[in-house]
């Protein structure tokens, strides 16, 4: 194994390049095995909400309003369109368009936080003006603030490590060849839209 | 001319949501034959994408998520 005789010693000292290139698919096997040990968290709670949905009689429980659809979907599409163009930014990274990168890896970056910013004032109008219903919303509003609250968390890891992207791409810190930390965070950033798609579908639509 | 603001979340939904489906599907179609574990995920991943963006424009169009009233 040429990983194995790199770590071990033997045989001549490759270029750093080259031991970095070997390494990236053990890299990304890893990273992957993460999202899925993140999928199984998010789908623990999912099943959960859906348990307790089907037990119980009507849903949401009487006196809770329906959450505002119109709103749900616009935020939506400021996180779905964000996916986009963290997909385009590293698209962009791969034929060597640096400013196109960096614009399009911005453009996430805003989004992300309008998306944050979008579920922060829902989250202010559920609590502050429909506090008299969500107040007592007993098991509804622990489902939908954990899930939400556990999504939303994620969004704001992802935007502030899209951020030391932007910032390490800035200073000049990826190259041609060695890029893995924006496919890990192209990755991570679909796998929060991803996300975003189950728990819109379960909360705002059926 | 007054303008409701649930109007506006609907249309900007449904606007960029075709927005969206377009450009990830059209990703997912450059990117079909690409090869390899990272390419594979990537794919599922947009399409999943493009499946988010039908479900907001479909939201947004009130075809999905209405509910009759007391429902």
């Amino acid at each position: 194994m040429a990983v194995a005789s790199v770590t071990q010693g033997f045989g001549p000292e490759p270029p750093a390049d080259a031991l970095y290139l070997e390494t990236r698919e053990l890299r990304l096997q890893g990273f992957l095995l993460f999202l899925v040990s993140d999928c199984v968290l998010f789908s623990s709670f999912i099943f959960a909400y859906l348990y307790l949905r089907n037990s119980g009689q009507g849903w949401p429980p009487p006196g809770i309003p329906r959450l505002d659809v119109a709103f749900a979907a616009w935020n939506s599409v400021l996180l779905f369109g964000s996916g986009a163009t963290m997909h385009y930014a590293l698209e962009n990274w791969k034929h060597g368009n640096f400013m196109k990168y960096m614009w399009m890896l911005i453009f996430t970056i805003v989004l992300g936080i309008g998306f944050l910013g979008g579920q922060a004032y829902e989250y202010t109008h559920l609590i502050l003006v429909d506090h008299a219903s969500w107040g007592g919303s007993g098991i509804f509003g622990a489902s939908f603030f954990t899930l939400t609250g556990m999504h939303g968390f994620h969004v704001f890891v992802g935007v502030c490590y899209l951020t030391v992207l932007l910032l390490q791409s800035a200073a000049g810190v990826y190259t041609g060849q060695k890029y893995f930390g924006i496919t890990a965070g192209t990755l991570y950033w679909h796998f929060v839209d991803v996300i975003w798609v189950v728990l819109f579908s379960i909360f705002y639509l059926i | 001319m007054h303008v409701e603001w649930a109007t506006l979340e609907r249309t900007g939904a449904i606007v960029a949501g075709i927005v969206v489906a377009v450009v990830a599907f059209y990703a997912l179609y450059k990117d079909w034959t690409a090869q390899g574990i990272e390419n594979q995920v990537f794919k599922l991943m947009l399409l999943l994408l493009g499946v988010g963006a039908l479900l907001a424009i479909l939201a947004g169009a009130g075809v999905l998520g209405t509910f009759p009233k007391g429902a």
